[in-house]
């Protein structure tokens, strides 16, 4: 058994390591050497706490911890990079149902020592928690219940939220907002219905406050993400990123444990500033993606005048191979169509070709911040011409030719020129500067936000039309 | 439909309108292609290539005339050709039909329609039929080629062991298509290129071919868009200005190309008589506008002229039959693409279609009438140009107030916050336990240094970073391991399942991230 101060420095430890882990993303290269310094923190902190005082179970925990990590190998090494986004979901149900059942053992556990204390008033042989139980005061245990309260309502929320935002990435439940009747007032009303529950329960009423709690709770996350549409699970999913880490903050309170704690917050102000990033990239404030739907616009939308000109594979291959430099601009179509190995294999025969050929993200982009990257990662696209925005907006008036895959509303110039427009405002990128623009797209449709595109009737645009990978694949043995 | 081309009578003109490469496009229209022998020798296309082409061979210019149903030309018909024409043919050809009056009612009275290439409206639609900017992109070319033809000194500055050589410099008037071409002329051959236009919306194309605009400071700027891109005459004013320019850089510049014209009208007299004596001997002034009077005081039509000062004076006329096969290359290629819009169904069958802006106002005499001028075209030629925004430079008094108020908005904003969350901490303090606080000394720590880490990181990194943050989160499984020896059943089974899918959490989170990290590579 290893004494309180290991424990303690394994803790400063395992911060500073989580601190430098995350700091380390600032760039690709250090990024590989940072999930290290993650790797060593938690198996620091892990194997101290496990190890340390009053820790008992081990015939329980071991055999856990084995079977846990067999699952999470086979999740990591098996999962498609299309399906990060529902796989970052999963992961976080999984800290929120934890965090909601370690809040109850936690009150639980408190039960039991108050019942000792009241038998007999004298130290049992507690282990770990529970004799950390023992020791604290009226007032701290007063406290001790209100972080129970946040743990549980915030784990829950994050539970069956996150396990809705996964049906939902995954296709197994329908993408469209859907609520109850009732819609928002439902939520408020289980909010309300919680918060007495939490009253009475401060008050000394017993286990099924909590039970009850957690049950509406996991209503209001479930009822709170069906009502949001798929293209703004990146902040979705961001959201409960940072819920994910409230939680464990919260946890931590109640655990007196200030690891969890600053991991908690770590996480916790993550996710905050990705879906803030989220948010302005598509010029909404926080509460309005989160209680669904567009604005309303405040006039009639601009008319568009001209007609969607189609083009076949042999046009783009003849403008491609006259282009001298070339930006593609990927969406969450491309990875519906799996088709960024086909935009791999076009991108290196250009570039075998002299031609400069880049690529410009946006950042709401996929379902998932960042997943475009990821996917031309996958596809063996090297880093450093995978563009942001801001860094490549200007580029597109020297630019010769655009492919447009599989995006739609962050390529709308009408977010720019008509101030009635829904998404008026949005920062979107310029590719309509561009000489010639292709759009690869299933069929006419609109896009998610199902406002019209000016982009598709615009003189220099051509439409693609047919399946993204079909279409790349049509292309390729064209250009030379 | 039967598509002829006859040989051009006009002496010294070398164009075609037909080359093997277009006959065989236009075949592929469903027409048949004629052209008369020898038409193309002079541009570099003998009768065999034609034949391979799947032409068919004509001996004379009268048989042709007679045989096909649509003559395509290049310069406007003679008197001869024009009595050939007969009723329902079509001539494609260069027209002029403001300048051609006497012709135009010929042609009608034959009862023949005519398209005029020169009068394809200017719209991004008809830029593939336009033959204007074909025939004046070659002018450009050749207008820099000719001048180096004539000018003693290289037009690249070059460090050399037998001395250093210094950069021509080159003036070009008028940034039209001509224009525009001899700018990435002039400067793809290292000289240093200025230019001038009246339409200060050009400004942007002549900066983005290489060349420094000469800017005016003058208010009533030309809106070009409102003429169908063109120019248009200016203001006795304005021209004192642009002459004033032109003035002071004569004596600085070595090669001066002026390309202004006004459609209908003669060309503007832009470089005067003592500019051009104030020219350093062996410069040389290529005049584009000859033919239509020149920009040049001393231009004459299709001579070359040298200055008492030694500045050499170039007025040719025929740039583009000068470069004979690029030129019918490019004009029978607009020429195909008219056809491809007059075959709409690409079934051999003309479609005179007066409806479609571009053909309506290309066609100046159509089923015996004179269909010209056409009415304005339904979409206007270039979007209007945006004024050049004069940003206002503020003063530094100015300055100065706007970031002194914007910093005590800051401050203030600031103060309130840091305000609110004191008096928030002092009410929590009253209340919790000191335990507490001190967890929570450490819980608002780490928040400041996620918000200050967290923005840092690479947007192209955000999914490793989530997965990460996913993985790391994972460290409630401290809170089980915790609790999972308790004496309680229930915790202890609560517990044993936190400790499961917290460590899938763990170790999925950080495998995925380190899976993908590897993936990033550097080209």
């Amino acid at each position: 058994m290893l004494g309180q101060g290991f424990v303690s420095a394994a803790a400063i430890a395992a911060s500073v390591l989580f601190i430098l882990s995350l700091g380390g993303l600032s760039n690709q290269e250090k990024a590989k050497r940072a999930v290290w310094y993650g790797i060593i923190g938690m198996a620091v902190a892990v194997f101290f706490t496990a190890f340390g005082p009053g820790i008992g179970g081990y015939w329980l925990m071991i055999p856990m911890i084995i079977i846990g990590a067999i699952i999470g190998t086979r999740l990591a090494r098996r999962v498609e990079m299309t399906e990060m986004p529902q796989l970052v979901a999963a992961l976080h149900s999984f800290v929120g149902l934890a965090a909601v059942f370690v809040a109850w053992s936690a009150d639980l556990e408190r039960r039991r020592v108050l019942a000792a204390r009241a038998v007999d008033g004298a130290m049992h042989d507690f282990s770990a928690f529970a004799a950390l139980l023992a020791h604290k005061a009226p007032d701290e245990l007063m406290f001790l219940q209100v972080e129970v309260v946040l743990g549980i309502f915030i784990g829950a929320v994050t539970f069956t939220g996150s396990v809705v935002a996964f049906g939902k990435l995954a296709g197994r439940i329908d993408g469209k907002p859907r609520q109850l009747p009732g819609g928002h007032l439902l939520n408020a009303g289980a909010a309300v219905l919680s918060l007495l529950l939490a009253i009475l329960y401060l008050n000394g009423a017993g286990f099924w406050t909590l039970l009850l709690l957690a049950g509406l709770a996991f209503f209001i996350g479930y009822h709170l993400i069906m009502g949001i549409g798929g293209a703004d699970m990146p902040v979705v999913v961001s959201m409960l990123n940072s819920y994910s880490g409230w939680a464990a903050a919260a946890i931590g309170f109640t655990l007196s444990n200030d690891l969890l704690i600053v991991t908690g917050a770590l996480v916790g102000s993550s996710g905050a500033i990705l879906s803030y990033i989220m948010c302005k990239a598509m010029n909404r404030n926080f509460v309005n993606v989160i209680l669904g739907g567009f604005g309303g616009s405040t006039g009639p939308a601009a008319e568009i005048e001209g007609e969607q000109v189609a083009i076949d594979a042999s046009g783009v291959a003849s403008a491609l191979n006259d282009a001298d430099s070339v930006i593609i601009v990927p969406g969450y179509g491309m990875a519906v169509a799996q088709a960024q190995s086909a935009v791999s294999d076009l991108v290196r025969k250009l570039r075998a070709a002299g031609k400069q050929v880049r690529f410009a993200i946006h950042p709401v982009a996929g379902r998932l911040p960042g997943h475009m990257n990821v996917l031309l990662a996958e596809a063996r696209v090297p880093y450093d011409i995978v563009l942001e925005m801001d860094e490549i907006n200007d580029d597109f008036a020297s630019t010769d030719v655009v492919i447009v895959i599989g995006s739609n509303d962050i390529v709308n110039p009408a977010a720019q020129e008509d101030p009635n427009s829904p998404i008026a405002g949005m920062p979107v990128l310029k590719v309509w500067e561009a000489k010639q623009v292709f759009i690869s797209k299933r069929g006419q449709g609109t896009g998610y936000s199902g406002i019209e595109n000016p982009l598709f009737y615009k003189e220099n645009s051509r439409m693609f039309y047919g399946d993204a990978r079909e279409s790349l694949n049509a292309l390729l043995p064209m250009v030379d | 439909m039967k598509i002829g081309a006859p040989k051009e009578s006009v002496r010294g003109e070398a164009r075609v309108a037909l080359t093997p490469e277009s006959a065989t496009q236009i075949r592929k229209l469903g027409h048949a292609c004629l052209i008369e022998t020898g038409a193309g020798v002079a541009a570099g296309f003998d009768d065999q290539a034609y034949r391979e082409a799947g032409v068919t061979i004509v001996d004379s210019a009268q048989a042709l005339f007679d045989d096909a149903d649509i003559v395509i030309k290049v310069r406007e018909p003679s008197e001869q050709e024009a009595e050939r024409l007969r009723e329902g043919q079509t001539l494609i050809a260069f027209f002029w039909p403001a300048q051609n009056e006497a012709m135009l009612e010929k042609c009608r009275a034959r009862g023949a329609s005519v398209i005029a290439m020169d009068m394809v409206p200017r719209i991004s639609r008809a830029q593939k039929m336009d033959a204007l900017s074909s025939m004046a992109n070659i002018a450009g070319y050749r207008a820099v080629i000719e001048a180096g033809n004539n000018f003693g000194r290289f037009f690249t500055g070059q460090v050399t062991a037998a001395g250093k050589v210094p950069p021509a410099k080159v003036l070009v008037i008028g940034a039209g298509v001509a224009g525009l071409a001899a700018i990435g002329t002039a400067t793809s051959l290292g000289a240093v290129v200025r230019a001038f236009d009246v339409r200060p919306e050009v400004s942007e194309q002549i900066e983005s071919m290489g060349a420094e605009f000469l800017f005016l400071d003058f208010d009533n700027a030309q809106d070009g868009s409102e003429s169908g891109g063109y120019a248009s005459p200016s203001s006795p004013e304005f021209r004192e200005k642009q002459l004033e320019c032109f003035r002071a850089q004569a004596p600085e510049v070595d090669i001066v190309i002026t390309t202004a014209l006004i459609p209908g009208r003669p060309a503007p007299r832009l470089w005067l008589e003592d500019m051009v004596a104030a020219m350093k001997p062996g410069s040389v002034v290529i005049d584009l506008a000859a033919e239509k009077g020149g920009n040049c005081d001393l231009t004459r039509a299709d001579e070359r002229v040298v200055s008492d000062n030694g500045v050499v004076v170039v007025g040719y006329t025929d740039y583009p039959s000068r470069m004979a096969t690029q030129s019918s290359l490019l004009y029978a290629t607009n020429i195909r693409h008219m056809l491809t819009d007059l075959t709409p169904d690409k079934d051999g069958v003309i479609q005179h279609n007066m409806e479609d802006d571009v053909i309506r106002g290309a066609t100046v005499t159509h089923q015996g009438e004179v269909t010209f001028p056409p009415p304005p075209p339904k979409t206007k030629a270039i979007g209007a140009a945006r004024p050049r925004a004069k940003e206002k430079a503020p003063t530094a008094e100015e300055k100065r107030a706007l970031e002194s108020a914007e910093f005590k908005s800051q401050t203030r904003r600031q103060a309130i916050l840091l305000g609110m969350g004191g008096a928030l901490m002092l009410l929590l303090g009253q209340v919790a336990p000191v335990s507490f606080m001190q967890h929570f000394i450490v819980f608002v720590l780490a928040c400041f240094i996620g918000f200050q880490v967290i923005w840092k990181v690479s947007h192209s990194l955000h999914t490793p970073l989530m997965a990460v943050t996913n993985a790391i989160s994972g460290i409630i499984i401290l809170g089980a391991v915790l609790q999972i020896g308790s004496g309680s059943v229930i915790v202890g089974i609560l517990a044993a399942i936190s400790v499961l899918i917290a460590t899938i959490n763990i170790v999925g989170g950080f495998l995925v991230t380190r899976r993908m990290l590897a993936m990033f590579q550097k080209s």
